[in-house]
């Protein structure tokens, strides 16, 4: 018996593999963060005292590609993982790279977005509004970021002598849920800051 | 096993023994020592804190400290007892005991499951590092009452530390921000140790032991841990915007900058009153436990206590706002969350009556666990009453910032959660230590602490109702309040002294106290079917589980009137299984040691640090560092193996 | 043994999927420069519904996982959806 010993999944209580329940709990409580996160904003998007409202100066444009590529670093993402389980070792890799590079495309993004905004007069501090603003996709755009280092450690792995062997593939399972998590937190946050008036 | 390989890239045998072995431990039963002896403490430190506010409040117009000296001890007092001290201790019984009751051989995530314990423990020093680290500032308007001495420089702002109060306005310098980071950090440790308890109650259970056949108090630890799992990022994301607002000039809470200090009430509270379920639940799990085994019969409704617990769980998310009737919230809302605490009586009552029903026509043996355990339930109740008193939104604005209130939450926190904590620490010890502790001793403690508790808490619900107020340093003379403040600073002297009587027995027993057999209590429950104490593999051979009270049932029959018959082999049967988890017939495969859970929790502290000091050098080097630590430890933690390798 | 047990959607279902998803982006997006009143927020949110399950159901596979994971993931979407909400009419209560 080997390393699964106890994290395998073929004799657990539930069936399912025990780092598999893990991550699901993790992502659940993450609901009640982001959740925070967004009331805030429902309720403070109207307040601006002083200062520019984030309103005036979101990009639809802008911001509708940037949720594009981040939809499509999930594509590749799930194409990682199918490369995978054909036990395709330099495929994975490529498409584990891709997804690396479309959330990094995804940050560099935010990071454009954010300093415009700084250099418009809207900065975290400018009123309740802007704050409101900048917590949410900034700890949205925190947790994408560790996603990336996430993608890369496993692109590191993959170098390894045995690779991404299947032993490890629950590692890109569970970073991939996390990554769509990441995702979907994204696709609330477009629609609720971004696209509804 | 005289050492034991740690695998990955530290690779290199360390002894089983020694400092070391406690620094990598990942094994459960360790760590819940290290929890257990680590909150216990703080319990002694948020004690002497208590003194210190009873012996001030001895007296009318009393100097023995100063205001903000006061403002320090009872909000540290505060917060120690509650995140530094019921919750470690509540998690030492579920690192303890959860994988013994449910058949496994440790948690489902061992090294997360120490990582826990290293991010509480960095918590409590960044905490408790604010009496000599923080400074406390000039506040608004430049007058200074007085000079803050060390002990006045601890966090202040009350244990739920509401702005504007706590805000940078009235709360300059760094006091407040030590509180904020420390608990920041103490509860990720806590979101960390719930995905793993949680997962270890729903995938480690032994063959044949379904969810209804598990013991009351692994139910009331998944409980506790969906309730943590689902509270702490609320409170979490409540402390970023404090912090912000301190640090960053954002105006979350700052009415005159835009922002609503109700909205940090409700976010404090949507985690606040969760927690306090979280706080008494593992103590009404260990109750449940021991009343059956001391009663000689089953757990009175074992269905109707499980789904009352998981009740009570549900609805304490949905009674957040009776922490704010007095907050000028409006009066439809008072209205829904006053029904709504109305409402979580009753599955409470249930518990109560069920636990009468349990003793009920058994066979009583008042030994230690019992006393403790029936001391819970009447103290539990009376904090239950009062509480139930605060549902009633009127008379709640009366009580409100009273010492009644301080009554109410002291007879559940204490006379509750800390009487079944009791129960349980003399009702596990020995299997713990395969010693007994000295049943005369305990009994000194019980009734000393008993009446000792009641003498200082019991005066407060007259106290608050003639208005005394809370978190205010002294009172004037003459107001009714002379006579009854003393009488409960003598009681807390008496409860401290019942504190020493029960330290001197665990010490004493632990050297010398009588050796223990498996089952000393004629036990219901699997954890007492392995030796005392449990060998480090726990079971030498899983066990298969055929009924809810597994072990009883292999030890008794039933006569045609119900009565508990004693099977003809059952000792046969005991030593029987002593052997076989003894000596195993396969040796069993354990997670090694590691060195990263320790290792990432110091990059924790050293962010923490950081982060307190990021305006200077110093504090950015930490950052720096202490993020390096963060990523390296992860890093080869995912990348060494959970378990020995053989032949590496 | 681990993945194997269940049904897998294959390289092109993903990447229709991902095609779907495009497109509602697509309307999401005309949506905010077309006016059509009050409709227009409840279309969005319907849109970002269907986006969400999409990605939770076929990318994180809870399609195809067991009930019980199905239930933990709700059980956080309910909680929060549940008190967020109550929260929010509080406010509304006092006037926002």
């Amino acid at each position: 018996m080997t390393t699964h010993e106890l994290a395998a999944h073929t004799e657990t209580s539930t069936g399912i593999d025990t780092r598999k329940v893990g991550m699901w709990a993790f992502l659940s409580s993450e609901a009640l963060f982001f959740g925070a996160l967004i009331t805030n904003y429902l309720l403070f998007k109207g307040r601006t005292l002083e200062g520019v409202h984030p309103r005036e100066l979101l990009n639809i444009p802008f911001t509708s590609i940037s949720s594009f590529v981040l939809l499509m670093s999930s594509l590749t993402m799930v194409l990682a993982h199918a490369a995978l389980t054909r036990n395709d070792q330099k495929a994975t890799r490529r498409w584990l790279l891709a997804t690396a590079a479309l959330g990094a495309t995804f940050i560099g993004g935010q990071v454009f977005e954010f300093t415009t905004f700084y250099r418009e007069g809207m900065t975290l501090s400018t009123n309740p509004a802007s704050s409101s603003f900048f917590v949410l996709t900034g700890f949205h755009g925190a947790h994408v970021t560790v996603g990336v280092l996430l993608l890369l450690s496993l692109v590191a792995v993959s170098f390894r002598r045995k690779g991404l062997t299947f032993a490890r593939g629950m590692n890109l399972e569970l970073v991939g849920l996390y990554w769509h998590f990441v995702d979907i937190v994204w696709i609330v946050i477009f629609t609720v800051v971004y696209l509804i008036r | 096993m005289t050492s034991i390989a740690t695998s990955g890239a530290l690779r290199r045998r360390i002894p089983a023994t020694g400092f070391w072995s406690w620094v990598t431990t990942v094994d459960h039963k360790r760590i819940a020592k290290l929890y257990g002896y680590t909150g216990f403490a703080f319990f002694i430190i948020g004690g002497l804190e208590a003194l210190l506010i009873r012996l001030q409040l001895a007296r009318p117009e009393n100097a023995f400290v100063t205001p903000a000296e006061y403002n320090s001890l009872f909000t540290m007092h505060g917060t120690t007892m509650i995140f530094l001290v019921v919750m470690p201790l509540a998690a030492a019984f579920m690192n303890y005991l959860l994988p013994l009751m449910l058949g496994a051989r440790d948690v489902a995530f061992p090294r997360l499951n120490a990582l826990g314990y290293w991010f509480f423990l960095g918590g409590g020093i960044v905490l408790y590092s604010s009496y000599i680290l923080a400074t406390a500032g000039v506040p608004a308007g430049g007058f200074v009452p007085e000079t803050i001495s060390r002990l006045g420089s601890a966090a202040n702002g009350g244990w739920f530390m509401y702005p504007p109060n706590s805000g940078a306005t009235f709360s300059p310098g760094s006091v407040i921000d030590f509180w904020l980071v420390g608990i920041a950090l103490a509860g990720v440790g806590s979101l960390v140790s719930s995905v793993n308890l949680l997962t270890t109650i729903f995938n480690l259970r032994a063959k044949g032991m379904s969810l209804m056949r598990m013991p009351v108090f692994a139910w009331m630890s998944m409980v506790v841990n969906f309730l943590l799992l689902f509270s702490i990022p609320i409170i979490t994301v409540a402390i970023f915007m404090l912090i912000f607002d301190r640090q960053f000039g954002t105006s979350f809470f700052e009415a005159s900058g835009g922002g609503d200090p109700v909205l940090y009430q409700h976010l404090f509270w949507l985690f606040g009153h969760p927690e306090v379920y979280i706080l008494i639940l593992p103590a009404m799990g260990i109750v449940s436990e021991v009343l059956p085994v001391f009663s000689r019969k089953p757990l009175f409704g074992y269905p109707a206590v499980v789904f009352a617990g998981i009740a009570i769980g549900f609805l304490g998310f949905g009674v957040w706002a009776h922490h704010m009737f007095a907050s000028g919230i409006g009066p439809i809302t008072q209205a829904a969350f006053g029904l709504s605490t109305m409402t979580i009586a009753i599955p409470t009552g249930i518990k109560v009556f069920n636990w009468i029903g349990t003793m009920w026509g058994g066979k009583l043996r008042f030994k230690a666990p019992m006393l403790f355990a029936i001391g819970f339930v009447a103290m539990f109740t009376i904090g239950g009453l009062s509480g139930v008193t605060h549902s009633i939104v009127p008379a709640d604005w009366q009580q409100t910032d009273t010492y009644y209130v301080v009554a109410h939450f002291h007879y559940v926190l204490f006379g509750g959660a800390m009487f079944g904590i009791f129960a349980g620490l003399y009702y596990w010890f020995p299997k713990l230590t395969g010693r007994m502790y000295h049943e005369r001793l305990a009994k000194w403690h019980f009734w000393l602490m008993l009446i000792g508790f009641n003498l200082t808490f019991g005066p407060m619900h007259w106290l608050g109702l003639i208005g005394m107020a809370r978190r205010t340093y002294t009172y004037a003379p003459g107001l009714g309040f002379d006579f009854w403040n003393m009488v409960s600073t003598i009681g807390s002297f008496l409860i401290a002294s019942s504190v020493l009587l029960f330290m001197a027995n665990w010490i004493d027993s632990r050297r010398r106290g009588k050796p223990a057999p498996m089952d000393p209590w004629d036990a219901r429950t699997l954890e007492w079917s392995i030796p005392s104490p449990p060998p480090e593999y726990n079971f030498g051979e899983v066990p298969a589980v055929e009924a809810l009270d597994d072990l009883w049932h292999q030890k008794y029959d039933e006569d045609e009137r119900g009565r508990p018959v004693r099977k003809p082999d059952a000792d046969a049967r005991l030593s029987d299984l002593e052997q076989r988890h003894l000596h195993p017939a396969h040796p069993p495969h354990l997670p090694a040691p590691s060195a990263f859970p320790p290792l990432a929790g110091l990059s924790a502290l050293g962010f923490a640090f950081g982060l307190l000091y990021h305006a200077t050098a110093f504090g950015v080097v930490l950052l720096v560092l202490a993020t390096v630590g963060l990523v390296v430890s992860f890093l080869s933690w995912s990348q060494e193996p959970l378990e020995e390798e053989a032949g590496k | 043994m681990a993945t194997a047990d269940h049904a897998h959607p294959t390289p092109r279902q993903y990447v229709a999927i991902a095609g779907i998803l495009v497109v509602l982006t697509a309307i999401e997006v005309s949506l905010y420069y077309l006016d059509i009143g009050g409709l227009n927020t409840f279309a969005l949110i319907v849109l970002m519904l269907l986006k969400f399950t999409l990605v939770v159901a076929f990318y994180m596979h809870l399609r195809y996982e067991s009930g019980f994971l199905r239930r933990l993931f709700a059980a956080g979407l309910a909680v929060a959806g549940t008190v967020y909400l109550i929260v929010l009419l509080a406010f509304l209560e006092r006037g926002l």
